[in-house]
C-alpha cells in the first residue's frame, strides 16, 4: 500500500542514513582509498609496485595459488551443495530443520575454533591420517597441513553453508509441476535432472559459486593456519608486506588487485542475479 | 517427480546419504574439539586415554584469557548497540525514504561485507596509526562496527519491508506524531528484526579475527586474538577448552535467535 503520511515529501528521509554514511566514509572509504593510493606513491611515485607484483614468478604464483584454491573450493562446495540443497528443499520439514540447525551451528561457530579442529584432525598423527591408514588407503601418514590440500579442506568446510543456503532458496521456488510435465513427456530421471532441474537451479548455483569464489579469494585466517608460509595466498601476502616488511606500497598494490577482482565479480553478481529478482 | 522426495526411488537414498555425510562433516570437527577439551592427552591423541578438566582449569587460571574474554564481551556489546542504532536509522532511510539513489546507497552500505576483511583491516590499521587509535577500545569498536553494520542493515530493512507502513499512517491519523508512531508502532512490530540484528552484530564482533589482529596491542586484545597468538605457537588443548566455550555461547545465541523467530511467527 502506498504510504504518504510517514514518508513525507519527495526527497526526504536521507538524513537518517547520515550517521552510517559518515561512519563508512571516515573509517571505510577514506582509509581504503588511502591504502590504495600508497601503492602508487610509495616508496616513490610510479607503478613500480605493480611491475614487481606482476613481473616476478614469486608473486604470480601467489595469485595463481589463490585462484586455484578458490576455484577448487568453489567446485567441491557446489558438488556437495547441490544434492544437499535439493534434498533439503523436498524432504520432510522436520528433518530439514535439524539439518539447517547443523548448517547454521557450523556457520556461526568461531572461525578459529573450526580451523583449530582441522589443524588437529589433519596433522600427521591426526585422526584423518589414522583413519586412512586403518582403512589401508595409505601406509605412510599423508602431509595434509602446511600445504594447499589442508587449505582446501578447511575452506570447503567454511564455505559449504554459503553455497547450500542460496541454492536451497532457488530450488525451493521451482514449481514441481514442471518436473511432472517432464516425466509425463517421457523424460527419464537422468534426463529430467540434466535438462530441467539443473538448468532451473543454474542461477542459484552460479550465484552461490560466485559468492564462495569471491569470499575465498580474500580469505586470510584459514590459509595462513593450514597453508604455511611456502603456499601463500593473496591475503597473506598483503598482511606480510604490511606487517612484517612494512612495505605499504607493495601491500597496497596487492590489495588493489584483490579489490578490483572482488568488486568486478560482485558487480557481475548484482547484474546477473539482482536484476532477475526485481 | 524430481521434486517429490517419496517418488525418487533409489535417488532418495543417495540424496539422504549425501545429506547424512554432509551433516557428519559439518558436525564432527565441532564435537571433536569438545571431546578433546576434556581429554587428558597433551598431544591431542584421539580417542584420549582418559578424561580431565585440566585444560579448563589452565584456561581460568590464566588471567590473560579472562581479560581477553572480558575485552571481547565489552567491545561486542558496544558494537551491538551502535550497530542496531545506526542500522535502524539507515534501514528507515532505505525503506521509507523517498530520495533518489537509494539502491546505490543500499549497495554502498553492503560493500564492507563484500570486500575482503583483510583489505579493511590493513587500511584501518594505517589510518589508526595516524590517528593514534591503534590498540584502543574505540579503535576496536569502530573496526568491528564497520563489518557488523551491513548485517544489521540487511536484517532490519528486511523486517521493515514486511511491515506495512500504512499501519504507521493509521497511528499518525489517530494523532501520533511521526516519531511517536515510529517508536510506539513500528519498532515493536519489527522487534524480531532488531533482536536478530543485535545477535548477528554481537557474534560478528565477538568472533572477528582479522581486524582484531591488526587492532590489538600487547595490553588490549580480544579472545580471538589470544586464540590466534596461542595457535601460532602450538596446538595446546587449552585452545580446545576455549573453543568449546565459544561453541557453547554460539549454540545458546542461536537457540535464542530461533526462539525469537518462533515467537514472531506465532
Amino acid at each position: 500500500m502506498l504510504s504518504f503520511l510517514s514518508q513525507g515529501r519527495r526527497g526526504s528521509g536521507w538524513g537518517m542514513a547520515l550517521p552510517a554514511l559518515l561512519l563508512l566514509l571516515a573509517f571505510f572509504v577514506i582509509p581504503v582509498a588511502g591504502l590504495l593510493s600508497r601503492s602508487v606513491t610509495e616508496p616513490q611515485p610510479g607503478l613500480q609496485n605493480y611491475e614487481t607484483l606482476l613481473g616476478s614468478f614469486t608473486y604470480i604464483r601467489i595469485f595463481l595459488n589463490t585462484f586455484l584454491v578458490s576455484g577448487v573450493v568453489t567446485l567441491i562446495t557446489a558438488l556437495i551443495a547441490f544434492p544437499v540443497a535439493w534434498a533439503l528443499a523436498i524432504m520432510s520439514p522436520r528433518i530439514a530443520s535439524v539439518l539447517f540447525a547443523v548448517i547454521l551451528l557450523s556457520m556461526w561457530t568461531n572461525l578459529l575454533a573450526r580451523t583449530y579442529a582441522w589443524m588437529v584432525l589433519l596433522q600427521q598423527t591426526g585422526l584423518v591420517n589414522k583413519l586412512l591408514m586403518g582403512l589401508g588407503l595409505t601406509s605412510q601418514p599423508l602431509q595434509l597441513t602446511n600445504n594447499l590440500i589442508g587449505v582446501t579442506i578447511g575452506m570447503v568446510y567454511i564455505m559449504l553453508p554459503f553455497m547450500i543456503l542460496p541454492l536451497y532458496g532457488v530450488i525451493r521456488k521451482i514449481d514441481p509441476a514442471i518436473l511432472q510435465a517432464a516425466a509425463l513427456c517421457g523424460a527419464t530421471k537422468g534426463q529430467a535432472l540434466r535438462r530441467v532441474l539443473l538448468p532451473l537451479a543454474a542461477p542459484g548455483i552460479a550465484s552461490g559459486a560466485l559468492m564462495v569464489f569471491v569470499m575465498s579469494l580474500g580469505y586470510f585466517v584459514t590459509p595462513s593456519l593450514l597453508g604455511g608460509t611456502s603456499n601463500m595466498m593473496v591475503a597473506e601476502l598483503i598482511v606480510q608486506q604490511v606487517q612484517s616488511l612494512v612495505n605499504w606500497g607493495m601491500g597496497g598494490a596487492a590489495a588493489f588487485i584483490l579489490l578490483v577482482v572482488t568488486l568486478a565479480l560482485y558487480a557481475l553478481q548484482l547484474r546477473l542475479f539482482d536484476a532477475e529478482a526485481r | 517427480m524430481l521434486l517429490d522426495f517419496d517418488k525418487l526411488g533409489l535417488w532418495k537414498w543417495i540424496l539422504s546419504a549425501i545429506c547424512a555425510l554432509m551433516a557428519l562433516f559439518l558436525l564432527l570437527p565441532i564435537l571433536f574439539i569438545v571431546a578433546l577439551s576434556f581429554g587428558n592427552s597433551r598431544w591431542l591423541i584421539f580417542p584420549p586415554p582418559g578424561w580431565t578438566l585440566k585444560w579448563y582449569h589452565d584456561l581460568f587460571a590464566d588471567p590473560r584469557w579472562l581479560s581477553a574474554a572480558f575485552t571481547s564481551a565489552k567491545i561486542a556489546l558496544v558494537v551491538m548497540v551502535l550497530s542496531v542504532a545506526l542500522g535502524l536509522l539507515a534501514s528507515l532511510a532505505l525503506t521509507r525514504g523517498t530520495f533518489r539513489g537509494r539502491a546505490v546507497l543500499r549497495a554502498f552500505f553492503l560493500t564492507p561485507m563484500v570486500l575482503p576483511v583483510v583489505i579493511i583491516a590493513v587500511a584501518l590499521y594505517a589510518a589508526f596509526l595516524r590517528l593514534g587509535l591503534n590498540g584502543t577500545f574505540v579503535g576496536f569498536v569502530i573496526a568491528h562496527l564497520i563489518v557488523a553494520l551491513p548485517f544489521s542493515v540487511i536484517t532490519i530493512s528486511g523486517a521493515l519491508e514486511t511491515f506495512d507502513p500504512s499501519i504507521e499512517d493509521a497511528a499518525i491519523l489517530c494523532g501520533a506524531s511521526p516519531w511517536e508512531a515510529r517508536f510506539r508502532v513500528t519498532l515493536p512490530a519489527i522487534s524480531h528484526g532488531l533482536f536478530s540484528a543485535a545477535i548477528f552484530s554481537f557474534l560478528i564482533s565477538w568472533d572477528e579475527v582479522v581486524l582484531a589482529i591488526f587492532m590489538a596491542s600487547p595490553t588490549l586484545q580480544t579472545l580471538p586474538v589470544k586464540v590466534w597468538t596461542t595457535l601460532r605457537q602450538d596446538l595446546t588443548p587449552v585452545i580446545a577448552a576455549a573453543s568449546t566455550l565459544l561453541v557453547g555461547l554460539t549454540a545458546i545465541l542461536m537457540i535464542v535467535a530461533a526462539l525469537i523467530r518462533k515467537g514472531k511467527s506465532r
